[in-house]
């Protein structure tokens, strides 16, 4: 289909989502978010941990994503995301108690290995409670 | 000629083996369901994995202008292979048929064909620990009882073990030796090598006219991926196996119950005959003693 993109997003659990859009917008592991519209050049590169924005019939809509790999071609997206979860899988309340228990690790933390740990569940619970409640800033 | 008794108390044994026969086909047909829906949901991943390694590799190779750091340039470039690490991955219990004697039987060739190298062997499953300790092999490492969510555990430090060895120049690839499911009745014994990566001899497909861009770069591209890469072909040895073996305990004890029903259907005949026989006989005795 002419102007439309294959947005696939597989993890090693499952497919989490797979259907045609006209545009995506996802987290690159290195320099900010990476906007992808039909007909782009095909480029390989790391995804990073966020939000994956995209529109269907006008409506945008977001998956989360930690850490991963897109394939960009003219007509597809597919990204082999590490993990990734639609909006309706996310556990708001459990999201907001891993943050709270995060950052009371972050406090305690002795080792820099502790700290690294702590950090990153503390910016995955961010990003659940971001992708649950509202999109956040990142707009087309 | 065994008395009524003797063969009731046959039949009532044989019966009770198919029924446990039966149990056990029945759990083998739920946990194969279990391992083949993990397996199916990571054969998109780890293809398409597999597909954009390729590609990125082959868009590497021979371009020494691209600089690539050491763990990259070590995972995809063969050396010659002077000791080798291999897992062999069989299954915790028996009941299944060829299914270990197969595999183990790879494995011994394989270890047969690579007799010239030092071989590092890691075991998942007791049937190969056991094959292990009776060919007195020495042992990287050993995985025993897994269940099937801990096999990306298993997996993780298998792939982490592996690289580091092969970075420090400890070993010069790794292999896997495991069942390779084809459907729920057909398992084939397979050996494939993780790494180095070697780019198949036909190009993956001549529509990436257009190659890709590479951002940031290729050896952060590669970096990133292949640890994954690893990683995600082990895990899919290892489900490929799991699901491999219940489905050849499936089978087994499919054809253990037939075989079961079919001695059931044999003892009860010779039972008919016996009890016929002894109404016969009392018939003729009766008969013969109204006669006189």
């Amino acid at each position: 289909m002419a102007g439309h993109l294959l947005l696939e997003v597989v993890t090693p659990e499952r497919r989490v989502f797979s259907a045609q859009v006209q545009e995506v917008m996802f987290p690159t592991a290195h320099r900010g978010y990476y906007g992808i519209k039909p007909e782009h050049t095909p480029v390989m590169t790391p995804v990073g941990n966020g939000l994956i924005y995209f529109t269907q019939e006008g409506q945008r809509h977001w998956l989360t994503v930690f850490g991963g790999f897109a394939e960009v071609g003219p007509d597809h997206v597919t990204i082999l995301a590490r993990e990734s979860e639609t909006v309706d899988m996310i556990d708001l309340p459990q999201a907001e108690a891993d943050k709270q228990q995060a950052l009371k690790l972050l406090k305690e933390a002795q080792t820099e290995h502790d700290m690294d740990e702590a950090q990153a569940s503390l910016e995955a619970s961010i990003i659940r409670i971001q992708a649950a409640s509202h999109p956040g800033g990142h707009g087309f | 000629m065994a008395s009524l008794q003797d063969i009731r108390r046959r039949i009532r044994s044989v019966k009770n083996t198919q029924q446990v026969t039966k149990a056990m086909k029945m759990i083998s047909a739920v946990k194969l369901r279990k391992s083949q829906e993990r397996l199916v949901s990571l054969r998109p991943y780890a293809s398409k994995m597999k597909e954009v390694v390729y590609r990125v590799v082959a868009s590497v190779k021979g371009r020494p202008e691209i600089h690539l750091g050491p763990s990259a340039t070590a995972l995809i470039s063969p050396r010659e292979e002077k000791a080798i690490r291999v897992v062999v991955v069989a299954s915790d219990k028996g009941l299944c048929g060829g299914f270990n004697a197969n595999i183990l039987k790879r494995a011994a060739l394989f270890l047969q064909e690579n007799g010239d190298k030092r071989v590092k062997v890691d075991v998942v499953g007791k049937r190969a620990f056991d094959w292990a300790r009776r060919r007195g092999l020495t042992l990287e490492s050993e995985y025993l009882g897994v269940p099937l969510p801990g096999l990306q555990k298993v997996t993780r430090e298998i792939a982490d073990a592996a690289a580091q060895q092969y970075e420090a120049g400890e070993i010069d690839a790794l292999y896997v030796v495991y069942n390779h499911f084809q459907s729920a009745v057909a398992q084939e014994p397979t050996v494939v090598k993780v790494f180095p990566v070697e780019l198949p001899v036909q190009p993956m497909d001549a529509k990436a006219e257009i190659p890709h861009l590479l951002e940031p770069d290729p050896n952060t591209i590669l970096e990133t991926l292949l640890p994954r890469f690893v990683e995600t072909e082990v895990l899919r040895t290892l489900l490929e196996s799991s699901a491999s073996e219940h489905g050849a305990r499936m089978a087994a004890m499919d054809k253990a119950s037939g075989n079961a029903g079919e001695m059931i259907a044999k003892l009860t005949l010779t039972m008919n005959k016996i009890r016929q026989a002894a109404i016969t006989n009392q018939i003729i005795e009766i008969v013969s003693g109204a006669n006189a």
